[in-house]
């Protein structure tokens, strides 16, 4: 059966999309699907440092698409998940180095191999924007709850609409529940309000996140991390399964507080 | 009495009460509104003015209070207008009116 080639962007930059990325791929991965991520974002690569990929890379998808080697010899197996493989994106090239219908035809390739195929679309919609999308049958749109990055996601709503990729699903990242509790920041139903498309889940602000990438073990493989099980959720509903949404409850002192004092009450 | 106590203790100022998220809806709102059919502010503005003297030749209205908006829900637009109604223009001026733009 021909696998799902599910492109994740965002229009503004530094939302998300490379963590999303790699917890998505990860979180599939763990389901025991077969996944091949690939990094659109040529020139300024980063899915491999992310997952921790970065010193095994020795061909780029710049090679595959100018025939200076095979498919095969470019996808990195992951070093956790046997199903987990990496498609890099060059570094000393540019976005003009690939043409959408070049794109198109390698994503259309892995995906009669892999269940999977999740591409990492660089910020942006210019070139690169385009030969990210170039081969999608579907879209996650990563936004935070911040009005740059709203505006942006809705105009990427739009031209996905134009482009016949159809149907995109929201991941809201970065909430942070103590902010939206005193009315500071805008809640989900705010934005998917405003965007008016189906969520896909909701990440909270968690630190976890950034020491995880620090060490480049996707969060999504720690059982502990709340931005894990977010990660693990949003995995889960792409795969098909119906998996309820996660409770927002801020886990402050102050929400642990009046719980407490609630209940001694 | 949490709310008093936090904000007491956490040191939570609230500028504009209800807090930023509202203005925040409220300003991405109109942004994605003219966004999304290519309008300027200028021009909405300029919808806004003809569409108060348009109305104003029949009813008396307070242009103050008018609200007018792009509504996108399901991605399909709506040009949305609250006008409140201060009262009725008597039906021979409104006639004439309209007749004297003739």
């Amino acid at each position: 059966m021909e696998g799902r080639v599910i492109v994740v962007t965002s229009g503004k930059g530094g939302v998300g999309k490379t963590t999303a990325v790699a917890n998505i791929g990860c979180g599939l991965a763990s389901r025991g699907k077969k996944v091949a991520l690939v990094d659109a974002d040529i020139g300024l690569r980063n899915l491999d440092i992310v997952l921790g990929l970065e010193n095994r890379i020795v061909y780029d998808i710049v090679h595959v698409i100018e025939g200076k080697c095979r498919l095969r010899q470019a996808l990195i197996r992951d070093k956790r998940l046997q199903t987990l493989f990496l498609m890099p994106a060059a570094q000393s090239r540019d976005k003009e180095a690939v043409q959408p219908e070049q794109m198109k035809q390698l994503t259309r390739t892995l995906a009669h191999e892999f269940d999977y195929v999740v591409i990492d679309c660089p910020a942006g919609i210019e070139r690169g924007f385009k030969n990210a999308i170039a081969g999608a049958d579907e879209a996650v749109i990563v936004t935070t709850p911040e009005v740059s990055a709203v505006r942006d996601a809705d105009r990427i709503v739009g031209l996905l609409e134009t482009q016949g990729v159809s149907g995109p699903r929201l991941v809201i990242n970065r909430l942070r529940p103590e902010m939206v509790k005193r009315g500071d920041m805008l809640n989900v139903d705010d934005v998917i309000d405003i965007l008016a498309i189906d969520l896909l889940g909701v990440v909270p602000d968690d630190e976890s996140v950034i020491t995880s990438t620090n060490k480049g073990e996707p969060v999504v493989l720690d059982g502990a991390s709340r931005a894990g099980e977010a990660f693990r959720r949003i995995a889960a509903r792409i795969d098909g399964e119906d998996v309820p949404f996660m409770s927002m409850e801020a886990g402050g002192f102050w929400s642990r507080l009046k719980r407490f004092i609630g209940m001694g009450m | 009495m949490f709310d008093f106590l936090s904000r007491i203790l956490g040191g939570k100022s609230r500028p504009g009460g209800p807090g930023s998220k509202s203005l925040a809806k409220e300003r991405l709102k109109l942004a994605l509104a003219c966004d999304r059919v290519d309008v300027s502010p200028q021009m909405f503005e300029g919808l806004r003015v003809d569409l108060a003297r348009a109305v104003s030749k029949y009813v008396e209205i307070d242009e103050a209070g008018m609200k007018l908006r792009f509504d996108s829900s399901d991605r399909r637009l709506a040009l949305v207008a609250s006008v409140p109604v201060i009262g009725m223009r008597r039906g021979s001026e409104a006639a004439r009116r309209s007749k004297d733009r003739r």
